[in-house]
């Protein structure tokens, strides 16, 4: 099937669910089930077709490799997630919009993923950001929805600059030719560089374009929070990729001022990337609530996508490429962990919940197992992506970014383990003793989610025999694999291995707490305060300000979005001045203006003639 | 094949008769608005002379490509604006029809004198229409800028009738051509003057706050979409077809257009009535397509044109009626409105994002016609500063349609309790009308190259001008 078909096929399919869920909401729900799952074993199936070129009307479409695996990851995502549809139908102010929207924006993605050419790249990239701002809004905030356009539309725009300043020298709109018409001027192709990856930068949420990930992964609807941080995320990572292969950035650049080894404008990309490591990791430290935690650490995650991809080597972009698989599926599922217990509990504020592991062991353990791929703990993918992109880094010798990124690897055990210990573990709260585990079909995409994450640390060589496939069509020397180990120039790592000798540790510490003595229980208000009633559990809540004395440390640093405020108020500002000046509704002014001009034709005919 | 003069001399006629039709006249305007529309279709290209004594000398009609198109965007939307708002435009129906006599004349006319007469018809019938607004003050300031505007551009032709002894534009295109470019400054100034008024350009647009600040359904539609869409047509039809100005002086005038598009999508960004974001962005798109013309891209500038004109329609119209029936257009206070009309919302999302240029849409052809073009004259500043603009513009219109879907306060889920009250917006048939005209959007949106061959059909427009781009080469796979 051409991908034309296969995306009007899935236009069509999205206006059927809407019109599904306007007679019956969870059918719609489960219809939006149907459908991803519909495009998933579409997408895996067409592996064999790589390498083609098709067209339809004025769209453009090259099935690449890379291209596929993107899809792949952006599917898994949004297939998985939509299991959770059908349960929050009831809640959507829009039921029918969102499942319209849900499908559509995943029919853009794949369109933008397997485009051949700028304008059908362009199209299904813009499809993505309105339809998903649409839904956005459905969640708790209006305001994220506008914060997330607005920086979307940033990124779009420069880069639509770049489209069309390279069609403008090199004649064509095909993604590959277009670039490289552009090596004979590399000023131009300075701009086109910097402005292209802009809205790829935008869309990752590298600093300091981070503020819109907060807001909108934060208070999208739950269900839409794991496609927007494992899967939309990850457009960006494409555009990162097409700025370096598509795009022969170490070529173009390499006659250019470099740094530590790397061209200038790559190397200060790079920096970005080590920036939101820093800042993602440092912010997700701070928060209270749960999405907004993992929110930033998808700004810290992203920022060691970018750097892998654009180390645009052996082993570091393997990485980079690796990772975003794990953080897709890791985020994923760590962001319907959530959405379940908040299915149960109604909140997402860490210091409400605790205990959750009485209630519902099996979304805890979800959680623990995404966050330890996320934080790059073996036996989970997320441990041999970052190893890879650690080995990239120390193999140039980067010293900076690979500071950053060890910087965002331990900071990472800080946060992610908060909400493990404040939702799940500790204390059961006594409105939340008749909560139950989720139901089956919740259940079920979190748990393939985890076992996913499990499978890609254990045999990473699945995933990165396709990375090393892409490697290759990018002119690039493909990763070393062995049977079942990854060679680099450092050493090698036998992912089997590892994980033979985590479980060892498991059992020995499964079987000490078989063997030993159970804790006693003790209720969250079982204390002693001195002669005072407490009556609100949430201040015995010992997560409640947990890093208070490390956040000290940075709690004066200044806010991006405060900039991002701040040029608001000045456009507002000058249109103030605008309309006071010139529709003030005083003809006199008007005339006096127009009189004005008339100096300004005169000078122009007369002095600069 | 008909004579373009019947679309001229027909509403004309019907308009006198109209006075003496008391009670018929609403069907009198509807049948003259529908005969106007079918007629186009019918109409013979080419010159027309009027009166035996042919240009330069005596007075003639030109209808080409350009003027066809101005007077479908033009004629279409008249027609769509009576029939949304018949009962009001029932009242007005001399007015009405007089007006679009005068503004089939302006797109057609091959003289500069007769499209003054011309544009006299039509801006008294518009000083008459905005009094409907039952804001005298807004309606005075309008009929002042609108005469000193007459005024000047009457001084101008003087000007330019001494310089040249012609008032045919073909002659007078040929003459200035001849002439030093520094000696056109002063008529080019005055003449502009006098289209800036109508066109909503700085710095001779300060009467449109308020008068299209308190328009309703009709009075928003014709000022936003006829009257500004013919006066654009007439400004482009001037500025680059007839005196072509170089140098500092096209310098300037691109610069005015500049301007105005900057500070109308700057003020635009910081209003909360729904008819003052429209009203602003209206000044900036004008702003745009004047900086085109100036520039000399005619193509471009009749896409954003149609594109803004279409847009603005759905959007004023209903503007005017959520005015008319909630009492206030202020966003904050109509929060989820949208929930209880959901076809007019759908309508009114299409128009604003296909204004921002989102692709699929009729707007996205038009923002890319208009970067290529730039681009091909090598031209890298105005792109970029057009691009940051539509950033801002995306920005108050998302932020708009936010509010306008989504009821509830920020910070918890959407409220459908809290959501605005209300269905029925429209009568059925207002509601068909804007709704066709948003669908119009999409279907040119989604067969961008017909739109543009339908548009630029025949011998082209002015200066040969055609499609900067053609989406269908772009595509790789081949």
């Amino acid at each position: 099937m051409s991908i034309a078909v296969f995306l009007a096929i899935l236009i069509i399919l999205a206006a059927a669910s809407f019109f599904v869920t306007a007679a019956n909401k969870k059918a719609g729900g489960f219809a939006t089930v149907a459908v991803s799952l519909f495009a998933l074993a579409m997408v895996l199936s067409m592996k064999g077709s790589v390498g083609g070129e098709q067209s339809f009307m004025y769209l453009g479409f090259s099935i690449t490799t890379v291209g596929w695996y993107f899809s792949v990851v952006m599917l898994t995502a949004y297939s998985m997630t939509s299991f959770f549809n059908p349960f929050w139908m009831k809640k959507m102010i829009y039921p029918a919009g969102y499942n319209f929207l849900y499908l559509v924006s995943m029919a853009g993605t794949i369109g933008m993923f397997f485009a051949g050419d700028f304008i059908t790249l362009f199209i299904f990239w813009e499809t993505v950001v309105w339809s998903s701002a649409f839904i956005i809004q459905q969640g708790k905030s209006r305001k994220a929805s506008y914060v997330y356009y607005v920086l979307s539309a940033v990124g779009s725009m420069a880069t639509l600059f770049a489209i069309m300043l390279a069609y403008s020298v090199s004649g064509t709109f095909v993604i590959r030719d277009a670039f490289t018409g552009l090596a004979g001027s590399p000023g131009t192709a300075l701009v086109v560089f910097l402005a292209f990856i802009l809205s790829g930068l935008s869309k990752m949420g590298i600093f300091p374009f981070h503020v819109w990930l907060p807001e909108a992964h934060g208070s999208a609807p739950h269900t839409f929070s794991p496609v927007l941080s494992g899967g939309l995320v990850k457009m960006g990572a494409f555009i990162a990729f097409l700025s370096v292969t598509a795009f022969p950035a170490y070529e173009i650049f390499g006659d250019m001022l470099k740094i530590m080894g790397i061209p200038a404008p790559i190397y200060f990309l790079m920096l970005l990337g080590a920036l939101s490591i820093i800042i993602g990791t440092l912010m997700a430290i701070k928060q209270e609530d749960a999405k907004r935690l993992l929110a930033y650490s998808s700004v810290a995650n992203g920022g060691y996508i970018l750097i892998g991809i654009l180390m645009l080597d052996q082993v570091g972009f393997a990485g980079g490429m690796m990772h975003l698989m794990n953080h897709a599926l890791a985020s994923a599922a760590a962001f319907l962990a959530i959405a379940a217990v908040a299915y149960r509990t109604g909140t997402t504020k860490m210091s409400e919940m605790g205990g959750m592991i009485h209630r519902m062991p099996v979304t805890y353990l979800v959680y623990l197992i995404s966050i330890i791929s996320m934080a790059g703990i073996p036996p989970m993918g997320g441990f041999v992506s970052k190893w890879l992109v650690f080995q990239g880094l120390a193999d140039k010798g980067l010293l900076f970014i690979a500071a950053a990124a060890f910087f965002g690897s331990i900071g990472s055990f800080m946060y992610v383990f908060r909400p493990l210990s404040a939702v799940f573990l500790g204390q059961l709260f006594t409105r939340d003793k008749d909560v139950r585990e989720v139901g089956f079909f919740m259940m079920f995409p979190m748990v393939v989610l985890t076992l996913l994450t499990l499978a890609a640390g254990v045999f990473p060589n699945i995933i990165l025999r396709v990375v090393t496939e892409i490697q290759k069509s990018a002119g690039i020397e493909p990763v070393t694999l062995a049977r079942n180990t990854i060679v680099t120039t450092n050493g090698f790592l036998d992912a089997f291995r590892v994980f033979i000798v985590f479980g060892f540790g498991f059992a020995i510490a499964f079987v000490l707490f078989i063997v030993r003595r159970k804790s006693r229980k003790v209720g969250l208000m079982d204390t002693y305060t001195s002669a005072e009633f407490i009556h609100t559990p949430e201040l015995l809540h010992y997560s409640h300000s947990f890093y208070a004395p490390f956040e000290r440390l940075y709690d004066k640093a200044p806010d991006t979005m405060n900039m991002y405020k701040k040029i608001s108020a000045g456009i507002a500002e000058l249109g103030g001045l605008v309309e006071a000046v010139f529709y003030g509704g005083k003809p006199a002014k008007t005339i006096f203006w127009i009189m004005a001009a008339g100096m300004v034709f005169f000078l122009a005919g007369g002095v600069f003639r | 094949m008909l004579n373009p003069v019947l679309t001229i001399a027909i509403p004309l006629g019907l308009s006198f008769l109209s006075v003496i039709l008391k009670k018929k006249r609403g069907w009198v305007l509807l049948a003259a608005a529908c005969a106007n529309v079918v007629m186009l279709f019918f109409l013979e290209k080419g010159e027309v002379v009027i009166g035996g004594f042919r240009a330069p000398f005596g007075i003639n009609l030109i209808l080409d490509a350009y003027a066809l198109a101005g007077m479908a965007v033009a004629g279409t939307l008249f027609l769509a604006a009576v029939l949304v708002s018949r009962d009001k435009a029932e009242r007005f129906s001399t007015v009405l029809l007089a007006a679009l006599a005068g503004i089939n004349g302006m797109l057609l006319t091959g003289d500069l004198f007769n499209l003054f007469v011309f544009m006299e018809i039509t801006a008294i019938s518009a000083y008459l229409l905005s009094s409907a607004g039952k804001k005298p003050e807004h309606s005075f300031n309008y009929l002042v800028l609108g005469s000193v505007g007459s005024v000047f551009y009457l001084l101008g032709l003087i000007l330019l009738y001494s310089m040249t002894g012609t008032l045919n534009m073909a002659e007078m295109s040929r003459l200035a051509g001849s002439m030093e470019p520094a000696a056109l400054a002063v008529p080019v100034f005055l003449i502009f003057t006098g289209i800036a008024v109508e066109a909503k350009l700085i710095p001779a647009g300060g009467w449109v706050r308020g008068v299209l600040g308190n328009s309703d359904s009709l009075t928003g539609a014709l000022f936003a979409s006829v009257y500004s869409g013919a006066a654009l047509f007439v400004f482009g039809r001037i500025f680059a077809d007839v005196l072509l100005s170089e140098g500092a002086v096209q310098i300037v005038l691109i610069l005015l257009g500049l301007l105005t598009f900057a500070f109308g999508e700057a003020a635009a960004f910081r209003q909360t009535s729904i008819r003052r974001i429209l009203l602003y962005s209206s000044i900036g798109q004008s702003g745009l397509a004047a900086m085109l013309f100036a520039t000399g891209l005619i193509f471009p500038a009749v896409l954003v044109i149609i594109s803004n004109s279409v847009s603005k329609f759905v959007m004023f119209t209903t503007a005017g009626k959520i005015t008319e029936i909630h009492g206030t257009d202020d966003y904050r206070e109509l929060g989820g409105l949208f929930r209880g009309n959901r076809l007019i919302g759908t309508a009114f999302t299409i128009s604003a994002l296909s204004l921002t240029g989102i692709p699929l849409l009729f707007g996205f052809y038009a923002k890319l016609n208009v970067l290529a073009a730039y681009f091909n004259g090598r031209n890298y500043f105005l792109p970029a500063v057009i691009l940051i603009l539509a950033m801002v513009e995306g920005a108050y219109f998302i932020r708009l349609l936010i509010r306008l879907w989504t009821p509830g306060k920020e910070g918890e889920e959407p409220d459908a309790g809290a959501a605005t009250k209300g269905t029925g917006l429209f009568k059925p048939v207002g509601a068909a009308v804007v709704f066709i005209l948003s669908m119009a959007i999409l279907a040119a949106g989604l067969l961008p190259d017909h739109a543009g061959e339908f548009i630029s059909s025949d011998g082209g427009l002015p200066g040969g001008d055609a499609p900067s781009i053609n989406l269908s080469l772009t595509k790789g796979g081949q």
